[in-house]
């Protein structure tokens, strides 16, 4: 720990550059957004009065609802209530768009973590015995397995897993919405089809950086002064091995909750994908700007807490270098 | 360093993986040979596979609900799959590798904005865009291009951009500059075909991806406009049939898993070589 | 015996018939008498003349019930003397064999349905929202799934001769929710407000026949209209005509926020996209509901998803199921599959003032080169009826039957080189799969039967919200149209010219004029007669490519009984309950 509070005054400037990136990333994307959506704005009334409204009618709630002011003005009011905390109401949902927001962010944070705590520990157990026993039966299936599962996309495993265990064997629900309270049931099907895709590409990721930590010299020379492997394992190769599969995994996080959307539809799990989904289908402006400047804050802090893994896992780097090798 | 591409070929993994892309792109390219019928014509529907078609021949993997013989469409299938994400990833390729080349080489402020551009182009919901653009314009492989170039160009950009920093400092970079070769030549010929290993891997792996993209697209609605034959199009048109008749379903899942497997073990066994070939240089 | 005629309805009866005729129908003339309001009184002079026309000239006896209910006869009566059974809320076929099973009470119902915004009722646009307030206002009038007109609010009505002044007289002892009274305040404010100038409901074009209305006593109104209009109380039952509290205004006009109803639920929980709690109430007018409580939960677009919760008893009611799920509806034993013919359709309407299309030979071509039979196969099982161009189904009281139009790819090809394209020519579909995946199915049936005729027909399909937006913009687009009970409901809603919904801007005055005239009849043969004329007219301009009437389907659970599937989607959940 002596490297990182040497590093801990470079470590603060270096986590201030981030957070200031991170700021002005957001306020690039929201002007993006704004100005993508500023060329359909006027369908925004027609979602929200229905399509048999007339001109007259979608014209006075546009004016009504401050959609025909200038572009920049629109853009900087917005800006301004969304930094004091006022981010609106939705057209589509009709309600305050920061208790919309919450629930749905929990409950992909749900799904996100169940998903992870099945990943995290399959998919580095398994790429670890992989790849310490290079060549092995046991590498051969983690190897097929992996490419397997990652060569099949989401929507098959999920149609297949449904029609398996909802409609032929009926021990598990079809719909996922949580309508009645929470259902661990309902929570399988979702975390399996995540499971299936993601455990694989760890484990694969994990078994590879295994495989190369194994061959190199220095674990070599721990092996031939006689330390018994498990410690090797334990002390040596796995610091040095846990790296890539640790940005693999945090790379994870943010797909795991706008990436999903495809798992989030089919199981009509109310979650984030669903409702930025939801939200581009109605040109419900404010709520994409809110969805979207919630997701780039998800992006930037896992990229953050990733790098701060990268130098507690390998003391040697500096951050720099880790936020260099985490590029790749 | 050529031949240790062609070497890494013969290996069993790189081998099968080779097959079956092999195998996929010869099928798109003679699709309208190979297609026993017209992919587009509607005649019994919901045959099960093997049966006996009216002309007298017989529809190996059945029809779908609309009439139209499952393994033409799959055959055409593959023609539109392969090109529409070769494009894509090409074009997503294209822009990572410029951009990266450029921050990689220039450091300082261009590395600074161009990574800037990177994540704001990573963070951006594409899913937006999508919606803006086929209403404007309407649904067609625009919008994939668009998807993949968005989704992975950032990526690639970061890849290339790691492996011209590390390489920027290598001696051979060094005595080009002194001989006085011109910025371009330094990039394109000296820097990029050294990161072609890790790149053709990752080319592999990304066609998968953008294959898989296509899928969840036709999924939500917007992907490429009926009646193309599109291999995830055609898995979730017929979800709700899969139980009832699971052949729908099953062939193109077969279909796109095998290609996008074939991808990742190509991807695999040309990996090894590119590894070893890094850590000595 | 003297007949009465009426002054605008068109009787072209003979004075005198044959004596043999008279003969045979003695004994029906005799049960005549027992035809009876639904307060008792006397009826309409027009009724005795109809019911005579049913025994004696063999007019469809459920045609002439359908009409004879708007007249005010009890259903009742009318079918006693007409012949005809009482309708049954089949479930199970095996039910209707087993003796009369007594409704259990309690439950709670898990009902899938999509949530919308709602405010006001009288401006909803989205059936489902209708369902939901269903259950707690009320309409004058009730529509049941057979089509047959009975009282609701309304205890009964009476039309004047000529049916352009019509007497309601209302139910006593209904209370609102918040303990106030019904009276005839409430309906004569309801109707206000439909018919207002600045009214943006719905309501104004259906009632804008309606000039006056005024209250006669505490429970009686009379309705004043400039034309007559014989399916008025069949149209009191549209679902933006509820009947809503005086002071709905007053209090902000939004009614899930205020829910305030006559009917048997109240209103307990709201949440746009997510979920509704209607529960029973107990001071209602009527027999108590059977359900304690009803829960509607949003489950997204997806019908595969609702039919596996379904499937796992998550929900015990689907509110739509099409073609698609129809294979995994089957094979599940908890589930029960209802279908009702139903009037609902895929119109593919292309827009008169627009090039090509403004060229009849084009549209003719695009008309002639559609092979209907293959769609309706192809698309939707069989699953069906065959449509004809002109929006009027087979089974609507008010069909006429035309010759047969035939598939005819030379022909297409002739008029498309007589309006100058010889070499065919490129067009384009715009459809948003609004109502499922058979919509883009349909669609390319139509490309692939144009491409015979050398139509190069390419398909835009974009996302459902996406289409609203532009369905009356497109110049060739398919829209779907829900069932109206009326044929002439359709036709005057989307082919009348200058009407709102009137998507292809096809103005015809000869058409109008048939409408017109069609409208103002009671005797469905006449009347059918002056419909058949309107068909002819879009049949000729080739308005649209209409090609069959799929079937309704909805699913529930084994243990929901009483519940029929609806073509209007209307559902009532009063009479229903759980085994």
């Amino acid at each position: 720990m002596t490297a990182v509070s040497a590093l801990s005054g470079g470590v603060s400037r270096w986590l201030l550059r981030k957070l200031l990136g991170m700021v002005l990333t957001m306020l690039a994307v929201s002007f993006l957004v704004f100005a993508v959506l500023e060329l359909n704005v006027d369908d925004v009334a027609v979602k929200v009065l229905g399509q048999f409204s007339t001109a007259d009618q979608r014209h006075a709630w546009l004016v009504e609802n401050g959609y025909t002011a200038p572009f920049l003005l629109r853009y900087v009011r917005w800006l301004w209530e969304f930094m004091t905390g006022h981010w609106g109401t939705s057209t589509y949902y009709r309600e305050d768009i920061l208790t919309l927001i919450a629930p749905r962010l929990a409950a992909s944070g749900l799904l996100a973590g169940a998903a992870l705590l099945v990943i995290v520990p399959t998919g580095l157990v398994m790429g670890i015995i992989a790849g310490v026993r290079e060549g092995s039966v046991i590498d051969r299936l983690v190897s097929v397995f992996a490419i397997v599962t990652t060569s099949v996309p989401e929507f098959a495993s999920a149609v297949f897993l449904t029609a398996l265990f909802v409609f032929w064997l009926g021990w598990l629900p079809g719909v996922s919405t949580m309508a009645d309270g929470f259902h661990l049931r309902e929570l399988v099907l979702p975390v399996c089809v995540l499971t299936l895709y993601s455990a694989g590409y760890v484990a694969r990721m994990t078994r590879s950086s295994m495989v190369e930590v194994m061959q190199s010299p220095y674990i070599r020379t721990a092996r031939l002064k006689g330390n018994p492997m498990r410690r090797v394992i334990v002390r040596h190769a796995l610091r040095n091995a846990l790296v890539t599969p640790v940005t693999v995994i945090m790379l994870q996080i943010p797909w795991l909750l706008s990436g999903v959307i495809v798992v989030e539809v089919f199981f009509a799990y109310q979650g984030f994908g669903t409702l930025l989904y939801q939200a581009a289908l109605n040109t419900d402006i404010y709520l994409i700007e809110a969805c979207t400047m919630v997701s780039v804050v998800v992006v930037v802090l896992t990229q953050v807490a990733s790098d701060l893994l990268y130098a507690w896992l390998n003391p040697r780097m500096s951050i720099r270098g880790a936020a260099k090798a985490g590029a790749e | 360093m050529s031949v240790g591409w062609l070497k890494s070929l013969t290996r069993p993994t790189a081998a099968t993986g080779a097959l079956l892309v092999g195998g996929w792109l010869v099928v798109a390219l003679l699709s309208h040979v190979l297609a026993p019928y017209d992919p587009f014509h509607s005649m019994l529907p919901l045959m099960s596979p093997g049966a006996p078609a009216p002309d007298g021949g017989t529809f190996w993997l059945g029809t779908d609900s609309l009439g139209r013989d499952v393994l033409s469409r799959l055959i055409y299938g593959a023609r539109t799959v392969v090109v529409v994400a070769t494009v894509a990833t090409v074009t997503a390729y294209l822009v990572g590798i410029s951009t990266g080349l450029l921050a990689g080489y220039f450091r300082g402020r261009v590395d600074i904005l161009l990574s800037f551009f990177a994540n704001v182009i990573l963070s951006f919901p594409v899913l937006v865009l999508y919606i803006v653009i086929i209403v404007a314009l309407g649904a067609s492989a625009a919008n994939v291009v668009l998807a993949v170039t968005f989704g992975s160009a950032p990526a690639i950009f970061r890849i290339v951009r790691a492996i011209t920093i590390d390489l920027r400092g290598r001696d051979f970079i060094a005595a080009a500059v002194t001989q006085g070769e011109s910025t371009w030549r330094i990039l394109l010929v000296e820097i990029l075909p050294n990161s072609s290993g890790a790149l053709i891997v990752d080319f592999c792996l990304r066609l998968g991806y953008s294959a898989i993209t296509m899928g969840v697209l036709g999924f939500l609605g917007l992907g490429l406009p009926p009646p193309t034959p599109d291999w995830g199009g055609m898995v979730n048109e017929r979800r709700t049939l899969a139980f009832a008749f699971p052949h729908l379903v099953l062939f193109p899942c077969l279909a796109l898993s095998s290609l996008v497997l074939g991808l990742s073990l190509l991807a695999d066994g040309l990996r090894q070589p590119a590894a070893r070939v890094r850590r000595v240089a | 015996m003297q007949r009465r005629l009426s002054h605008r309805c068109i009787w072209p009866y003979p004075m005198s018939e044959p004596p043999s005729a008279l003969k045979r129908s003695r004994g029906a003339l005799l049960q005549l008498k027992a035809l009876r309001n639904n307060d008792g009184s006397e009826p309409h002079p027009a009724a005795r003349d109809l019911v005579h026309d049913a025994l004696r000239r063999g007019t469809d006896r459920r045609r002439v019930l359908r009409v004879l209910s708007w007249l005010g006869v009890s259903a009742v009566s009318a079918r006693a003397v007409l012949g005809l059974p009482n309708p049954k809320y089949a479930q199970m076929p095996l039910q209707a064999a087993r003796p009369a099973v007594t409704p259990r009470s309690g439950g709670t119902l898990r009902f899938v349905c999509a949530i919308q915004q709602m405010t006001d009722p009288a401006l909803t646009t989205w059936i489902e929202a209708s369902n939901l307030f269903r259950n707690s206002v009320e309409f004058l009038t009730y529509v049941d799934s057979d089509n047959i007109t009975h009282p609701y609010l309304a205890e009964s009505w009476h039309p004047s001769e000529d049916l352009k002044t019509w007497d309601f007289k209302l139910r006593d002892a209904v209370k609102w929710s918040n303990g106030d009274r019904f009276t005839v305040d409430d309906v004569i404010f309801n109707i206000r407000r439909w018919i207002a100038p600045a009214s943006k409901s719905a309501n104004r074009t259906t009632f804008a026949a309606i000039t006056g209305v005024e209250a006669l006593d505490e429970l009686r109104f009379r309705l004043y209209l400039s034309r007559p209009l014989c399916s008025l109380p069949e149209q009191l039952y549209a679902y933006t005509c509820p009947i809503l509290h005086r002071r709905f205004e007053e209090q902000g006009a939004n009614w899930p926020r205020n829910p305030i109803g006559t009917g048997p639920f109240q209103l307990a929980d709201y949440h746009v996209s997510r979920l509704a709690v209607f529960k029973r109430r107990r001071d209602y007018w009527g027999p108590p509901a059977y359900l304690d409580e009803i829960r509607y939960a949003d489950l997204g677009t997806e019908l595969a998803t609702h039919v596996a919760a379904l499937a796992a008893g998550q929900v015990d009611a689907l509110y739509r199921v099409t073609i698609t799920e129809l294979d995994l509806v089957r094979r599940f034993p908890n589930m029960q599959l209802l279908t009702e013919p139903c009037a609902q359709t895929l119109v593919m309407r292309m827009k008169q003032d627009q090039k090509p299309y403004d060229d009849v030979r084009v549209r003719r071509a695009v008309m002639l080169s559609c092979d209907r039979e293959q769609m309706l196969r192809l698309a939707y099982r069989n699953m069906g009826v065959l449509g004809e161009h002109h929006h009027v189904a087979p089974f609507h009281p008010d069909y006429f039957k035309l010759p047969p139009i035939e598939r005819d790819v030379a022909e297409a090809r002739r008029l498309l080189a007589q309006a100058g394209y010889p070499n065919g020519i490129d067009l384009t579909l715009s459809l948003g799969n609004t109502q499922g995946r058979y919509e883009q199915d349909t669609a390319q049936i139509l490309q692939q039967n144009c491409a015979d005729a050398g139509i190069r027909l390419s398909l835009q399909v974009l996302p459902a919200a996406e289409y609203w937006t532009v369905w009356d913009k497109v110049p060739f687009g398919m829209t779907y149209w829900a069932h109206r009970p009326l044929g002439i409901m359709a036709l005057e809603l989307a082919y009348r010219s200058g009407s709102a919904w009137n998507e292809s801007h096809f103005t015809n005055a000869r058409f109008d004029a048939a409408l017109d005239a069609a409208s103002g009849i009671l005797d469905p043969r006449e009347r059918s007669r002056a419909i058949g004329e309107c068909e002819r007219i879009l049949q000729e301009q080739a308005v649209m490519v209409q090609a069959y009437f799929p079937k309704k389907f909805t699913v529930v659970s084994s243990r929901v009984r009483g519940f029929r599937a609806d073509p209007q989607d209307y559902y009532r959940m009063d009479r229903v309950w759980l085994a």
